[in-house]
């Protein structure tokens, strides 16, 4: 523990290497150590100013890196409006409290100092940091201290706090997790003693036990059995109900059957004339079964909580302008107070608030995420802004023309709740079989009971019970959901969150994938793909010049640029009257000389003839950089491939899966990455709502369709497909649509997920065997009357734990597929570009 | 054997306090986090 | 707290400062604990010595064996087991839930009460004056007092616990309130009784009854007195002296519900082979061995607490009596399903064996974790960092260990020696192979083995005493002041 730190090369606080002849330092225990930048210093001299310096004592891995998130502050404090508080604040008098999701919590050294440091706060009554799920519960005084400061507070020292703001769902989950513990717990504890007093009764040689104590012992096994049967098992009979009513045979109907037929005849044998009891059986089985739906649950969110840290925006808010064009003067409101009419200020990286019309400047803005165009859109005055779009290169002031359900992406989202609605169901092998199992087995209990009546009268009955015991669906109800916990956690570890589980059977039957373009096929972002040079102009000089004019910028195609001046080492020099002109490109002076980044035409404008070029078609857009009467380069910009790609696809038609691109970009990038792929079904510019339409059209010709998008665009889609796939790196809207998320945007993701429900289903085919195996052995045993009460519990017991330890092996060695397909490392033929990766895991935006 | 006509019963309504002692833990979040409280007694000095 | 610190840490509470722990009560019943400890281990030398020697005491009807192997066994079990518990319970609680004792002249009843109890036993024992219910011998006046304080000591615990800072109650506490309801409920049940005259009374219960109800309360009071409250110490010191978290807390808990669950029904293996119907001794062997579950998963998961701090072991002496008391802890929880087999106990029931297994127990764990305790608690109580001297507390260890594993390897020989000589029969005509008292010569020199294993263990004890006489002649009695639940390290 004490090594953490130890190398004096590098920053004290954060482990990243100090640069050379940084002279950030911090005195932390009495000692000087190195920092390798303000942010860090700052941080660290927080810490130890307070005496928290425990903290680097006992903790066991390094804090994270402290990033300057100066420009948050003034946003934070709009959670200080009662407005957005709403969502997720709970109020009592002056009392406050919220849930707070921390980011940066590296080891339990990072909780105690959260605890530690908020607690101190004066106003703060509570502060306890969950530490599982990373959650801060904290209560404030709401008269001494404000959550915006709270939220300060934690950034101070390094982390980065936001409200949980699915509280409700939090709520719900954790009663759904409560109740669910104490169904198993009620289920457990009468499986446990209940089996006290059966115990006896098989041990006991006969006539050692007397009658009477025998009958005190199984009503005691009753008194003890009611709660499991009608509190714990409430739910199969529920949903059992629930599938009558719908005219059908579930996975419900056999196990309350069975449950109810062999609780109703114990209560017979022990209040009644005698026979067999089966509280024991009962209780097992009943626990067994919600065990295994516990577990199953638990997994499920377990995974889903590592969704709940990409929903960390802000509170959208926007800078009003209540006196324009009078004055400048601005107002910050959150986004939801927006009228139409407003005037609002939308300054260059921010998201457009609300839809409107923009009154004054010019800029671009990036709507990739609403409409899958991944170049930059131009806008000058008069032209439309949507809501959620982001302003990438000047400030411009915009009328709010619709507001909340007004909005596009309202429309949208209701688009996506309607497609829900429709999505065609897909039936769960079990419940396909089990309606033909609980039928056959009904007949044979009826049958063998109206034959024993004939020939045993006083047998009847307890047969017809024996064979409806000893053919208790375990196999079925049981051994899935364990087998689908098992994966749920095993793709977890793999960057694949599962949220709904029946995306685990269905992944296999998809007959039809449909992949969005930009973000999802594509990185979703610019870089650098190939670059043509005036003669004797060297590459370094070009880049570094473009770089030096791009710096600082937010543009895509600036990030583009600068990502590959950085990856090439390029020095970037300073620029001067630096002025960005929409929708053309930007102009600077370097060294004296002023130079022009941009469109052909731009460009050409000082620099004179530019070389003709042949790049229609290819997916490329270009960029040109020309000084006065000459040009120096040119630079291809492409929206790259994701590096697996290519196998991904491969590998679905290898499966015999038909693969699409539809994409909301234009028709003729997306028919040339198609092509590049080898896939020949595709279509651009398609809306929202035509990507909708399609899908449908594909299933109702048959298809079991399965959707990998990113946008807010594909989630109409999304939730139309029997299965949705949304990248991890793409909008929050669309994951709350998909069964399945991939992580850090990880396409491989997908074909993991496609081999574990590989292996998935086949257990659940072994267990499906081994039931109708241990059917046809144990029924006509059962019919001829030859399985004793005891027989009957040993062999349901038996076959649950088997199938369940099946359904186990699907827990694998980390080893095994470790190299998955994403694993393997590309290699670009192309020198410039920067080989980004799938991108790290959204984490704190440090550095 | 009459002494199970008093320790039966007995162990039933125990089995059942001990539900309900069960039932308050549930209800009170003591199982919310079953990590952080390990950590916790070692900062009470 | 200084005034500087105070200062700078605004949100501290007014007055927070000038609130202490209860850490009177807790003193008490520490000292004591190494007092009873000392005085139930001497008795315990004592009758170990008269079975090699039986004329040790001329013949004093006093200090016979019959009338001083229930004082020991009540004064090593309550008086030094049991004060033990107070002190820690006390003192776990109060930490934990950063809250002062609840109804301080309550605790210090308890304190007074207990030891009244105490002198009452070690008074009327060696008289003759019992109920003849082994580890329930006290008369009828007795128990009363016993009963008074036993409520008086839910009353203070639970009322600590309700009084808590922190929304989590440690599990530590759990074992210890559950430890508290249950002793409750068993000496309730078990001692009920129809006095005759002021130190003589009858049992409620007849015959094989008594002799259930007996061994209900008695397996109990082994599984929550001597295991559960034992427990509790575990998962509090373990972890503080180890300054680690325990290895984990999910196992804990499970831990807990586990043994509340299984360990009530294993009672009846006490009575294996008697007029007991087979099937209530067959559920108590099946049970036996489902203990040995819970028992080892709480081992595990204390021993494991310092996985990745293997090297404090070997310099810290205190962490040495924690980790080898869970070492006999585990080792007789095994033993002790083992010997519930009925085919084992045919050979082992009556023998020594059973002495050493219990010693196993005794000694290997409940002594040495309360040792362990201790001498953390100690130097806390009276201000200072540490003992008097660490160097004795590690001889302290030694002596003690080496004790224990004589006693208990002397024993296991002398009993499977003593089951096979029982059993032994002449295949011609049928007859026992050997007479009782060659048995009993046998075992003369395993008697002497084990009475120098009792020897040291009180050697052992002590060592202790004049190192915690030094510790706190050099400290005085400081009482903490009591923590904010996310407290200031000011």
């Amino acid at each position: 523990m004490s090594a953490i730190g130890d190398n004096s090369q590098d920053c004290y606080h954060c482990g990243l290497p100090v640069p050379a002849g940084s002279s950030f330092r911090a005195v932390i225990g009495g000692e000087s150590r190195a920092m390798c930048c303000a942010g860090c210093q700052a941080v660290a001299q927080t810490i130890a100013g307070e005496n928290l310096d425990g903290y680097y004592r006992s903790r066991t891995a390094f804090a994270p890196a402290s990033g300057d998130g100066a420009e948050e502050l003034e946003r934070l404090r709009l959670y200080d409006l009662d407005s957005v508080q709403a969502d997720f604040v709970r109020r009592e008098g002056d009392m406050r409290e919220v849930q707070l999701l921390l980011e940066g919590i590296t080891c339990s050294a990072c909780v105690w100092l959260n605890e530690q440091h908020l607690s101190r706060m004066p106003g703060v009554l509570l502060a306890e940091v969950n530490y599982t799920t990373h959650r801060a519960l904290v209560r404030w005084n709401a008269t001494r201290v404000r959550l915006s400061e709270i939220l300060e507070a934690v950034r101070a020292i390094g982390y980065r706090a936001f409200p949980a703001t699915a509280a409700g769902a939090e709520q719900a989950r954790r009663r759904e997790n409560r109740s669910a513990l104490w169904r198993v717990f009620v289920a457990g504890f009468g499986m446990m003693q209940v089996m006290m007093y059966a115990v006896p009764e098989y041990l006991a040689g006969d006539g050692t036990m007397t009658p009477d104590i025998e009958r005190l012992m199984r009503i005691a096994s009753f008194v003890l059995t009611v709660p499991v049967v009608f509190y714990s098992a409430g739910l199969f009979f529920r949903g059992a109900l629930r599938d009558l009513r719908a005219h059908r045979l579930g996975m419900d109907v056999p196990v309350a059957l069975g449950i109810a037929v062999s609780f109703v005849a114990s209560v017979i044998a022990t209040f009644g004339e005698g026979g067999a009891v089966y509280y024991d059986s009962i209780t097992m089985f009943v626990f067994f079964l919600l065990g295994g739906r516990y577990l199953e649950m638990r997994a499920r969110q377990k995974a889903v909580a590592s969704l709940e840290y990409l929903d960390r925006a802000l509170p959208l808010g926007a800078h009003r302008l209540s006196a324009y064009p009078a004055s400048h003067e601005t107002e910050e409101i959150p986004a939801v107070a927006l009228r139409a009419g407003d005037l609002v200020l939308i300054k260059p990286g921010e998201v457009i608030p609300a839809d409107g019309v923009l009154v004054s400047g010019e800029t671009e803005t990036d709507e990739a995420l609403l409409t899958g165009e991944s170049l930059p859109v131009l806008k000058r005055a008069g032209a439309a802004l949507v809501a959620g779009a982001v302003n990438r290169l000047s400030p411009v002031v915009m009328r709010v023309e619709r507001v909340g359900e007004g909005t596009r992406a309202s429309h949208i989202r209701r688009l996506t709740e309607r497609a829900a609605g429709q999505r065609p169901p897909i039936v769960e092998i079990t419940d396909r079989i089990a309606g033909w199992f609980i039928a056959a087995v009904l007949l044979i209990a009826a049958g063998a009971t109206l034959y024993w009546l004939q020939a045993d009268p006083g047998r009847a009955l307890w047969i017809g019970v024996a064979v409806l015991v000893v053919t208790c669906p375990c196999a079925l109800s049981l051994a899935t959901p364990t087998a689908l916990a098992v994966s749920v956690g095993t793709l977890a570890r793999r960057g694949v969150v599962v949220t709904r589980v029946h995306a685990i059977e269905a992944l296999e039957r998809v007959t039809h994938v449909v992949l969005d373009k930009t973000g999802t096929l594509t990185q979703g972002r610019l870089s650098l793909a190939a670059s043509a040079l005036a003669p004797g102009v060297p590459a370094e000089h070009a880049l570094s010049i473009a770089a030096a004019l791009e710096r600082g910028s937010e543009h895509p195609i600036a990030q583009a640029i600068l990502q590959a001046a950085e990856h090439l080492g390029v020095s970037i020099r300073a620029a001067a009257q630096l002025r960005a002109i929409p929708g053309a490109g930007m102009e600077g002076v370097v060294d004296g000389i002023r130079y022009r980044l941009g469109s052909r035409r731009y460009v050409a404008q000082i620099a004179g003839v530019l070389p003709a070029t042949d790049d229609a078609g290819d997916g490329t857009s270009a960029v040109w950089l020309g000084s006065e009467g000459c040009w120096l380069a040119r630079f291809n910009l492409r929206d790259a491939l994701r590096p697996e790609a290519r196998e991904v696809v491969q590998a679905l038609r290898a499966r015999g899966k038909r693969v699409l691109v539809l994409s909301g970009d234009e028709p003729t990038a997306v028919g040339a990455l198609a092509r590049s792929l080898g896939i020949d079904e595709f279509e651009g510019a398609m809306t929202p709502e035509g990507k909708q339409a399609r899908v449908r059209a594909l299933q109702e010709a048959g298809a079991v369709v399965a959707m990998v998008g990113d946008g807010v665009n594909d989630a109409p889609v999304l939730a139309q497909a029997q299965l949705s796939v949304a990248m991890g790196s793409g909008a929050v809207v669309s994951q709350a649509q998909s069964d399945l998320v991939l992580l850090s945007g990880r396409l491989g993701g997908l074909l993991d997920a496609l081999a574990i429900s590989r292996r998935t289903l086949r257990v659940v085919r072994e267990n499906l065997w081994w039931a109708t195996l241990y059917n046809v052995i144990a029924l006509p045993l059962a019919v001829a009357g030859y399985v004793t009460p005891w027989m009957a519990g040993i062999g349901m017991a038996g076959s649950s734990l088997l199938v369940v330890l099946n359904a186990l092996r699907l827990i694998e060695t980390r080893e095994r597929r470790e190299e998955g397909p994403a694993g393997t490392q590309r290699g670009r033929t192309v020198a410039a570009a920067h080989p980004a990766g799938a991108g790290p895991a959204p984490g704190p935006g440090a550095l | 054997m009459d002494i199970l006509y008093l320790l039966i019963p007995l162990s039933v309504v125990l089995v059942f306090l001990i539900g309900a002692l069960f039932w308050w833990s549930v209800r009170s979040g003591q199982f919310d986090d079953l990590e952080g409280p390990g950590h916790r007694i070692l900062d009470d000095d | 707290m200084s005034a500087q610190a105070a200062a700078f840490n605004t949100s501290f509470p007014a007055g927070a400062g000038t609130t202490t722990y209860n850490y009177t009560v807790v003193r008490q019943f520490a000292i004591m604990t190494l007092v009873w400890g000392i005085v139930g281990m001497l008795v315990g030398v004592i009758i170990a010595a008269q079975l090699m020697f039986p004329d040790l005491t001329y013949g004093i009807p006093w200090l016979s064996y019959g009338r001083l192997r229930p004082l020991h066994t009540n004064a090593v079990i309550f008086a030094f087991g049991g004060s033990a518990l107070f002190a820690t319970s006390y003192y776990v609680v109060q930490r934990t839930c950063h809250a002062r004792l609840f109804a301080g002249p309550l605790a210090a009843f308890t304190f007074w009460g207990w030891q009244l109890v105490i002198v009452g036993a070690a008074i009327t024992l060696p008289l003759g004056i019992t109920t003849s219910k082994e580890y329930a011998e006290l008369e009828w006046p007795l128990d009363v007092l016993i009963t008074l304080v036993w409520v008086s000591y839910a009353v203070v615990f639970f009322g600590t616990i309700a009084k808590r800072k922190t929304s989590h109650i440690y599990v530590a506490n759990w074992f210890f309130g559950g430890f508290i309801l249950t002793v409750a409920l068993l000496h309730l049940v078990n001692s009920a009784a129809i006095p005759a005259t002021p130190w003589k009374s009858y049992s409620a219960y007849a015959g094989a009854q008594d002799a259930m109800v007996q061994w209900w309360y008695g397996h109990n009071a082994v599984g929550f007195f001597l295991t559960a409250g034992f427990l509790g110490m575990m998962y509090y010191f373990v972890p503080k002296q180890a300054d680690r978290p325990v290895y984990s807390y999910r196992l804990s808990v499970v831990h807990f519900w586990a043994l509340i669950f299984t360990y009530m029904w294993a009672g009846p293996h006490h009575l294996h082979y008697t007029a007991l119907p087979d099937w209530a001794q067959s559920l108590g062997m099946a049970f036996s061995l489902i203990l040995l579950a819970p028992s080892w998963g709480g081992m595990i998961n204390g021993i494991m607490t310092l996985s990745g701090a293997w090297h404090k072991l070997r310099t810290d002496p205190i962490l040495k009596f924690l980790i080898v008391s869970l070492s006999f802890y585990g080792m007789s929880t095994f033993e002790g399903p083992m010997m519930s087999i009925k085919t084992v106990n045919s050979l082992s029931h009556y023998t020594d064996w059973t002495i050493g297994h219990v010693h196993a127990g005794a000694l290997g764990w409940v002594a040495m974790i309360t040792i362990g305790s201790l001498y953390f608690m100690i130097p806390r109580l009276f201000g200072r960092s540490e003992m008097y001297s660490t160097k004795l507390v590690t001889t302290h260890f030694w002596v003690a260990t080496i004790g224990v594993v004589l006693y208990i390897a002397a024993m296991w020989i002398a009993g499977v020696m003593q089951g096979l000589m029982w059993r032994a029969v002449n295949p011609d005509d049928g007859t026992l192979t050997y007479t009782f008292v060659e048995s009993v010569k046998s075992t003369y020199p395993f008697y002497a083995i084990r009475l120098l294993g009792g020897v040291m263990f009180l050697g052992g004890m002590l060592i202790m005493a004049y190192n915690t006489y030094k510790t706190v002649a050099s400290g005085k009695a400081v009482d903490a002041p009591v923590l904010q639940p996310a407290p200031a390290h000011a």
